[in-house]
């Protein structure tokens, strides 16, 4: 079904406000938008940073550069800032710019909080920086070792600056929550007039699945962290098996949200994959009805599996079975979702710009971490794997190609539309491939290391497996460098470069190419009409 | 003062009751998370 639009130009009456009030008091969904993006960027930095030290000390076997407990403290905040600071602060940049433009909406549903969901992160951020800061004092106790699942007894033992990161958890959720709420009520009740829902853009669609698991499962991380902040100091016993509890009923809260946010990393940027693939294929988007199911067919699937995260725990033959069971059935619909995106290149006139370039090599890469989670996924192959560097390889495979990637893309296929500027199309290629040569020479020997017994999250190992972590190391080398010059593309493209056109891209459709690049301060004050062919 | 589309009052109170159903779902999965899981986590397990 294809939606013929007819736009209405829009002209603001007057511009954005100027200095620091413009950003501290924004509830524009534009600058919201760019705001997350800033953010996530820095975070990206920062856990990349946290990764560099990693596979620095990983270079070599034994202690060359940090301690034990500082290296485990690394580990777990390098999860937990791209997870909670880069990449899901990144998706919902995304959404904040490209929904109301994308549905013809002025802004988002409820603009003021918008703002508060912003502003939460900051001082998120701070409490998590904090947290690795505190043990360095007197009195702060030991660092955050846990790993950034934050299993009991380990959690109950750490210093204060568990504490800190528990309210950070708290904040982000917070954050999470409300940035959800706002984006399920625009995409109901903000709609153009005459746009249906199922008219509306696979993005579109991916973020108000996103945004309901994130609803239901954040909920469930707070209680469980809250759990964790009582234990440690009012004397309850939900995770202390002394007092009665069970330190396994805090891996079942974790994990019930733990594998949904997985979903909730990736299909924002399976979304993104659905806009760019048809651009540059020239061709409909295959199958775009049941793109829509899949989507929620993976989400409801999701919200029922998470154990098997917890297959060597000494869970009854019954619930391993189960949690199998439904954990090969979600590769049905995700199957279905890289299916029909290589159905919308099949016979397509492909042109290769970067966006294009990210698309092709996420769906190759994604579905290398698909097969691996698969293998996964069988429990008594499972007893094996677990917590060994094959787990390492497998998520990075799904959540770099399946999450980062998707937002790279999103970044470089609207980045003329935010900045008015054409970014450096040599350049980006230059990233491209020297982000995914290297992201592979990091990732793939993990696989080997894994089933050969190097376990994961240790500061030292075998010297059998001394080669692979240094060719490893050597990869995440350039991965990191990668990076820079990513930032270069973007504050170049920023700066200045060729002027983008409304429609940036040639075959691009979409309400979001019918407004100015870049759009006025404010967009569709009066509503697209609708028009379906 | 920030500009920033002023919406209908009808749109506006559609938008917070919405907004006020979903954060409904969301207090009922923070409250039930302590029972419901507790519970259920037994079901899995087969402990107590």
């Amino acid at each position: 079904m294809t939606t013929a639009t007819h736009a209405h130009a829009d002209h603001e009456h007057h511009g954005p406000p100027s200095g620091l009030k413009r950003w501290l008091f924004s509830t524009n969904h534009k600058d919201i938008g760019t705001m997350y993006l800033v953010f996530a960027l820095i975070m990206l930095f920062l856990g990349g940073a946290s990764a560099m030290v990693i596979r620095a000390e990983l270079f070599m076997p034994g202690l060359q550069l940090v301690q034990p407990d500082l290296y485990n403290n690394l580990v777990t905040n390098h999860a937990l800032i791209m997870i909670f600071g880069a990449v899901m602060p990144a998706a919902a940049g995304l959404a904040n710019w490209m929904i109301p433009l994308m549905i013809g909406a002025p802004d988002m549903a409820l603009p003021r909080m918008n703002n508060l969901s912003f502003w939460i992160l900051p001082a998120a951020a701070l409490m998590l920086i904090l947290s690795f800061i505190v043990p360095f004092f007197p009195g702060g106790g030991t660092q955050i070792n846990t790993g950034w699942t934050l299993y009991p007894p380990l959690s109950l033992q750490v210093g204060m600056s568990m504490d800190f990161l528990i309210f950070a958890i708290h904040l982000l959720g917070v954050s999470s929550v409300l940035a959800s709420i706002n984006i399920i009520v625009t995409i109901f009740n903000m709609r153009a007039p005459g746009l249906r829902m199922i008219q509306l853009p696979i993005f579109v669609w991916a973020w108000l699945v996103t945004a309901f698991l994130l609803i239901l499962v954040v909920p469930v991380l707070a209680a469980g962290v809250t759990m964790l902040l009582f234990d440690r100091h009012f004397g309850t016993s939900f995770f202390i098996a002394a007092g009665g509890g069970d330190p396994v009923l805090f891996q079942h809260l974790f994990w019930f949200f733990g594998h949904p946010e997985v979903y909730i990393l990736i299909l924002p940027s399976l979304g993104v994959l659905a806009s760019i693939l048809p651009t540059f294929s020239r061709k409909p988007l295959f199958g775009h009805h049941s793109l829509i199911g899949a989507m929620i067919a993976i989400a409801a699937l999701g919200m029922i599996v998470w154990a098997h995260h917890q297959y060597t725990v000494g869970m009854s033959l019954a619930a391993v079975q189960y949690f199998m069971i439904m954990t090969i059935l979600i590769s049905i619909p995700v199957g279905l979702i890289i299916f029909n995106y290589m159905m919308t290149m099949w016979r397509g006139a492909m042109t290769f710009e970067t966006p294009m370039l990210f698309a092709i090599a996420i769906i190759l890469m994604f579905s290398f971490g698909g097969l691996t989670g698969v293998m996964l996924a069988v429990v008594p192959a499972d007893m094996q794997y677990h917590d060994s560097m094959f787990v390492v390889a497998h998520f990075h495979y799904v959540l770099l190609p399946g999450a980062v990637w998707g937002l790279f893309a999103g970044v470089f296929y609207w980045l003329p539309k935010w900045t008015g500027h054409m970014y450096d199309e040599k350049l980006a290629k230059t990233f491209f491939w020297l982000h995914v040569v290297s992201f592979n020479i990091t990732f793939f020997p993990q696989h080997f290391i894994g089933l050969a017994g190097m376990p994961r999250r240790i500061v030292d190992y075998n010297v059998m497996f001394t080669e692979f972590n240094m060719i490893s190391s050597v990869g995440a080398f350039f991965f990191g460098i990668s990076h820079l010059l990513f930032l270069y593309i973007i504050i170049k493209a920023v700066r200045g470069g060729e002027k983008a056109k409304a429609r940036s891209w040639e075959n691009a459709q979409g309400l979001e190419w019918e407004v100015e690049s870049p759009p006025p301060h404010h967009t569709w004050t009066t509503p697209p009409t609708i028009k379906t062919a | 003062m920030m500009s920033r589309p002023e919406y209908p009052p009808e749109l506006r109170r559609k938008n917070v009751k919405l907004a006020l159903w979903v954060l409904v779902i969301v207090i009922l999965m923070f409250i039930t998370a302590v029972p419901f899981w507790v519970g259920l986590f037994e079901l899995a397990t087969g402990l107590r």
